[in-house]
């Protein structure tokens, strides 16, 4: 049964290199988007560090996703 | 109502919605695999080639809904100019790519034991083709072009003229002979497939769109990072 499954009957060549394919080619997509986002991220939070004091309140004052950023990032780093 | 699009509550529902996604993706991917791979039964005439099906057909619909989502913005963004649209297009654009690409590269992993060939200059394939090449030329605008004005006229008259192509591509088997078979799933009117095949099927569609989402919302999570990055620059 085992060997059935492997084989497909003679298909399993072209089985298991098609959901090889998608789930690696999936996987390569998911890992380089979530890599683009972390590397944005933390560009966005060392330019907000960069700011003086007040200027980087201000922009927290204003903007709420800035917060979200920072506190997204602080938990994933 | 458009205070509730504004990007500080798209952003919140954006992290809401990948938690959501990201909780739920693998115990149905796990079903759909299992459904897939194992419980389904094999074709009469194509035997276990026939599971091909479950990772081919959400391919292209997804390859195929993402371009039309594209054109229906692009229009809705050259009248209304409305500029969460042009960020919309921009991210789903490679998850339409990646599954036009998917679709045909194992639509011809699923020719060569059916139809003894890998690739054909058919109606389908060819238009499916022509479709990923509208998805190339798409994304190249935004790659190659800098002025945002310019990038949103080239990329809609791409996808305008690339919308041609999508009745093209869901007609092609009823206009002309090819070696693809006929639509065994139809919106309208009965389905020529078994209920123990569509099932999976479904299945398998909804881990692909979840996964299409997923990407997408990180896609449009980025842009909004890239936009208030901007403003820290102004300010």
């Amino acid at each position: 049964m085992i060997s059935n499954f492997i084989t497909m009957n003679g298909y399993g060549l072209y089985v298991w290199l098609s959901f090889s394919l998608t789930f690696i080619s999936c996987m390569v997509v998911y890992f380089k988007t979530k890599k683009t986002l972390q590397k944005y991220e933390q560009e966005f939070i060392t330019e907000l560090q960069a700011l003086t004091l007040e200027e980087r309140n201000k922009v927290l004052d204003t903007s709420k996703v800035a917060h979200q950023i920072l506190a997204t990032s602080s938990k994933v780093n | 109502m458009f205070k509730f699009f504004s990007s500080t509550n798209t952003y919140l529902l954006i992290q809401k919605l990948i938690k959501f996604i990201n909780s739920i993706f693998f115990l149905i991917l796990i079903i759909g695999l299992t459904f897939a791979l194992v419980l389904s039964p094999p074709d009469y005439l194509q035997g276990d080639s026939v599971r091909i099906m479950y990772v081919h057909v959400p391919s292209a619909w997804i390859g195929l809904a993402c371009f039309s989502v594209i054109t229906v913005l692009s229009i809705l963004n050259f009248i209304f100019k409305i500029k969460n649209f042009y960020f919309i297009n921009k991210s789903i654009a490679p998850i339409g790519m990646l599954f036009t690409c998917l679709a045909i590269v194992t639509g011809s992993l699923w020719g060569q034991p059916t139809w003894g060939t890998w690739w054909a200059w058919d109606a389908r394939l060819t238009s499916m083709l022509a479709l990923m090449l509208f998805y190339m030329f798409y994304i190249l605008t935004f790659k190659l072009l800098r002025e945002k004005e310019l990038i949103i006229k080239v990329s809609s008259v791409i996808a305008i003229v690339g919308s041609i192509n999508l009745p093209i591509i869901k007609y092609s088997v009823e206009w002309w002979a090819t070696l693809h078979q006929p639509a065994s799933i139809k919106i309208i009117g009965s389905n020529s497939i078994h209920p123990q095949m569509m099932m999976p099927l479904m299945v398998m569609l909804l881990v692909f769109l979840l996964y299409a989402a997923l990407i997408f919302l990180m896609k449009y999570k980025t842009e909004i990072i890239r936009i208030k990055k901007k403003n820290i620059k102004r300010s």
